[in-house]
């Protein structure tokens, strides 16, 4: 570790790395997207005219291909009568209706499928209510198959997943969520250092693993500002009581009050136990607070509320190439900040040690 | 070492040298400032235009500026130590 610290590799390759995250992170286009359909209630039997518009899209330069269609699922869709593009970005399509709907709902969810040779499909899920009057799914099941829903594109080229609200901050992914990943990991080797303190009674181990924590509560607290940034503009506040939000804002909490017990030790050797000590504790309350708690309950946050982090609506592949690599980054350059904080701390200590010996 | 806690103020403004960090921090402070009240100010159309592309735009700024005072704080933890081995040799 001595040696390791004064090496250069693997801090050169942290900065590689979030150079990479950085560049790829921003230059990757989003996938195309439907962001509005408007209106988004229609009754049977008659026509019906929406405004569509599209995020990143290529309506009028794939003008030739471009389909909609009003879809329940694979075998019951309609296909629209009447298409006329506006802009790349903005389309009007005609619907004629039937009289009965292929369901034996009185208000059935639609979605809205569109596709064309630039963009590939898109679809937008439960864009259009239709209300049908009197209700007979038979006749509606052979009304509803006017056009299959064939020969469908794919779009080419690596792009990041468009989710409505998200928009271009799905990219926030590598850096907000990174930093908590990267923090994780920093305050395990604080731990880690302050059980090896209390075995060995070796200062080298307090001051790594003060100089961890110090890290770790930085990057929490840029991951908490980052995510209050986040929040205001999609979920519409910066501050909303989240109970992520909250149980964090208590971790971080926990951690600072790490270094007011160290502060209120005169005795290095005293300080040094007592904070081995408490770091663990933190460590041990921090699990819970950030893990556990949040499933339980309601959050605005994704991956909780009972449902798995990570599933593949929230991550998929082109955004793991980009995310794994932004936490080993973050915990790489974080590890040189808590080398520099070690380093700084071993000046002091023998400086403070030379002088009492005088 | 007592000795020396004694005489160590541990009011914030006192132990940043006047010249070399009070003014660079005053000014990233201000900065920082109005960058969050224009972000306020013009929430609704800027932040929300390209796909709210300036939230992340946003985000990137404020890990910059963390960092940044992260420094300026460690520049003035090893200002005070080289101030005291210059001093007590």
């Amino acid at each position: 570790m001595e040696k390791l610290i004064r090496q250069y590799w693997w801090k050169a390759l942290g900065v590689l790395i979030m150079v990479y995250v950085f560049t790829v992170g921003m230059l990757v286009p989003l996938k195309p997207g439907i962001t509005t359909v408007a209106p988004s209630a229609a009754r049977t039997g008659t026509d019906m005219t929406l405004d569509v518009t599209g995020y990143n899209t290529h309506f009028l330069e794939a003008e030739d291909s471009v389909r909609f269609w009003l879809k329940l699922d694979n075998e019951r869709a309609l296909a629209a009568k009447a298409v006329q593009v506006v802009s790349n970005n903005a389309v009007k399509v005609s619907f004629s209706i039937p009289e009965y709907l292929p369901s034996g709902e009185k208000v059935q969810p639609f979605s809205i499928l569109m596709d064309n040779a630039i963009d590939g499909a898109i679809i937008r899920p439960d864009a259009v209510f239709v209300t049908q009057d009197s209700i007979h799914p038979a006749l509606g099941e052979s009304a509803w198959k006017n056009d299959p829903i064939t020969r469908l594109h794919v779009y080419d080229g690596m792009t990041f997943p468009f989710r409505n609200i998200l928009g271009e901050t799905i990219r926030n992914t590598y850096y907000h969520v990174s930093l908590w990943l990267a923090m994780m990991l920093i305050f395990i080797a604080a731990m880690v250092y302050s059980v090896r303190y209390l075995r060995t009674l070796d200062s080298r181990n307090d001051h790594w693993a003060a100089a961890l924590t110090t890290v770790g509560l930085l990057l929490g607290w840029l991951g908490l500002f980052t995510g209050a940034i986040w929040a205001k503009f999609t979920w519409g506040a910066f501050w909303s009581w989240d109970i992520k939000q909250f149980t964090t804002l208590i971790a971080l909490l926990i951690y600072m009050a790490y270094f007011v017990l160290r502060r209120a030790f005169p005795d290095e050797a005293q300080q040094a136990r007592v904070s081995a000590v408490y770091n663990i504790f933190a460590f041990v309350a921090l699990i819970p607070l950030i893990y556990v708690l949040p499933r339980l309950t309601d959050s605005l946050h994704p991956g909780n509320g009972g449902n798995p982090a990570f599933g593949s609506d929230d991550l998929d592949n082109t955004m793991r190439m980009v995310f794994y690599p932004a936490v080993i980054g973050w915990t790489l350059i974080g590890s040189w900040i808590a080398s520099l904080l070690y380093r700084t701390a071993r000046v002091e200590e023998s400086h403070w040690d030379g002088y009492e010996a005088k | 070492m007592l000795d020396n806690l004694k005489n160590t103020d541990f009011s914030p403004l006192k132990n940043i040298p006047m010249k070399s960090v009070r003014l660079p921090l005053t000014v990233l402070f201000v900065l920082l400032f109005q960058v969050l009240s224009f972000a306020q100010a013009q929430s609704a159309d800027f932040m929300n235009s390209m796909g709210k592309m300036y939230v992340v735009v946003a985000v990137i700024l404020a890990i910059f500026v963390g960092i940044i005072l992260f420094l300026v704080f460690l520049d003035r933890r090893l200002t005070k130590i080289e101030n005291q081995i210059n001093d007590h040799g």
